[in-house]
């Protein structure tokens, strides 16, 4: 060791706070590891810098799981601006009025298209469903909200989305559990769990309260190279979604069906007007009902 | 048909459901930079119209939620100019600006200072990539594209952010002496 003679501490405090942050490699990660055990009071330094960046997600973390203000959202599907058709109608006559029109006609359909989705539609969670499996399993680094270790994961989600929610198994066929997150589900809120196997391919499983009545039966549904089987029971509306192939996702949603949580109520939490669970009969098994769709 | 085009391409729902979803952390950003809910709601608005009216700026190859929070920094900047409290300094004199702070009679660094306080105490400069970096829990890359800084400066001022917190926090002088001073 060609420096060990030198008091100077080898790693300036930089390059431990990019340490902290995992920006370094995972060859100078070795290296510093290694050294702070040989230095204590840098390894203290650098454990309280790690021990900040948790308190500051702490701090602030909770602001994600609060309601969304609903002006907020609506400033989402406002259009901008003054009707500016009008304007231009005037101003550049009836063929460019013709071809607004036709635009306006199109946002019409596109709106009514979103009272579709917000509603509680099969064909509108299903699709909120699919949504958030391309947009969340594309995230390098933020792909869940709350990491699988997080002890309050399963809980916190139950009482988010005011429906069961169990971390399912998926081992047995090779797909580990990364985390979750929760997400908007028209007026409600859903919840995404993300697995991964050893190749990294990511299949998630949505999970939303249900309407109430609204039991179905396994069905299968693919938009280009991603499948999707869903079902309803009384309890929970599940989505299993990923870019594998027919047999594999059917697997999947077989061990999850296997797995959910009993039929007994949730515990002393009706939402508010909710009705008893209507003793509807539990969804097809997987394997008999599944359909193409 | 430029001008049709011009006139009549509206965000798509795609974009917007996008947008929707972004808003959670959107607030939380906002959140950590104001302190304050109405102010930090205000904020997330400001950034959602400035989405919606240049949305063909954006590249889907990209994340939008980088894109957003840098829509939401410069909104952020924008009113910080307005309300004149910024001060654009170098990072030496920033530090050395950061280090008198410290020393501010007004300011009992003798105490043990909760993280809001001690937070509030760093220079906008060096909040705002140390937010992004522990809270949203972006890369260094990420966080020089939303700032526009080169990644060094933000290696460099996460670095001293960190520092300054944990003497803020520690309850440390800036210069490292002990503290002798409190103010009851």
């Amino acid at each position: 060791m060609a420096n060990e003679r030198n008091e100077e501490p080898r790693y300036s405090d930089e390059q431990l706070s990019a340490f902290v942050d995992g920006e370094l490699s995972e060859a100078e990660c070795v290296d510093i590891d290694a050294w702070l055990l040989q230095h204590p009071e840098q390894a203290m330094r650098v454990a309280q810098w790690a021990a900040d960046r948790e308190a500051l997600r702490q701090r602030f973390g909770p602001v994600v799981d609060e309601t969304v203000p609903a002006a907020l959202r609506a400033s989402v599907w406002h259009r901008p601006g003054p009707p500016r058709w009008a304007l231009a109608a005037s101003a550049a006559g009836l063929l460019v009025a013709g071809a607004l029109l036709g635009g306006g006609a199109v946002w019409k359909l596109q709106q009514g298209r979103e009272a579709q989705l917000a509603a509680g539609t099969p064909q509108g969670w299903v699709q909120r469903a699919a949504y958030a499996h391309k947009l969340f399993t594309a995230e390098p680094r933020h792909f869940v909200e709350v990491k699988a270790q997080e002890e309050h994961l399963a809980r916190w989600l139950t009482r988010r989305i005011e429906t069961p929610v169990k971390l399912f198994d998926l081992r047995d066929q090779g797909f580990e559990l990364v985390g979750g997150r929760l997400l908007p589900d028209g007026p409600g809120k859903s919840a995404q769990l993300m697995y991964q196997d050893s190749r990294g391919t990511r299949v998630t499983v949505y999970l939303r309260k249900p309407e109430v009545g609204a039991a179905a039966a396994f069905r299968y549904e693919r938009q280009g190279d991603t499948g999707m089987f869903y079902w309803v029971d009384e309890n929970c509306g599940y989505a299993l979604v990923g870019a594998l192939p027919r047999q594999t996702l059917l697997d999947l949603a077989e061990a999850i069906y296997r797995q959910h949580p009993d039929a007994t109520p949730p515990g002393p939490t009706p939402a508010a007007g909710s009705v008893p669970a209507v003793p509807s009969a539990p969804a097809v098994p997987a394997s008999a009902a599944a359909t193409q769709g | 048909m430029s001008l049709i085009r011009n006139l009549t391409v509206q965000a798509p729902p795609a974009f917007r459901r996008q947008l929707l979803d972004a808003i959670p952390r959107l607030r939380r950003y906002a959140r950590s930079l104001t302190f304050e809910s109405a102010q930090a709601d205000d904020l997330t608005q400001q950034t959602l119209v400035r989405a919606l009216s240049h949305w063909t700026q954006f590249d889907p190859q990209r994340d939008i939620t980088v894109w957003l929070l840098s829509i939401a920094h410069n909104a952020h900047l924008d009113g910080l100019r307005r309300d004149s409290r910024l001060t654009v300094t170098d990072p030496v004199d920033l530090q050395k600006a950061q280090d008198a702070a410290g020393g501010d009679p007004g300011v009992d660094v003798g105490l043990r200072m909760d993280l809001t306080a001690a937070l509030l105490m760093l220079s906008p400069e060096q909040r705002e990539p140390l937010l992004l970096v522990c809270v949203e829990q972006l890369s260094y890359a990420e966080v020089a594209s939303v700032m526009n800084i080169p990644v060094g400066t933000v290696m460099s001022r996460v670095c001293r952010a960190r520092a300054a917190l944990r003497r803020f926090l520690s309850g440390e002088q800036a210069t490292g002496a002990p503290a002798l001073r409190r103010v009851v």
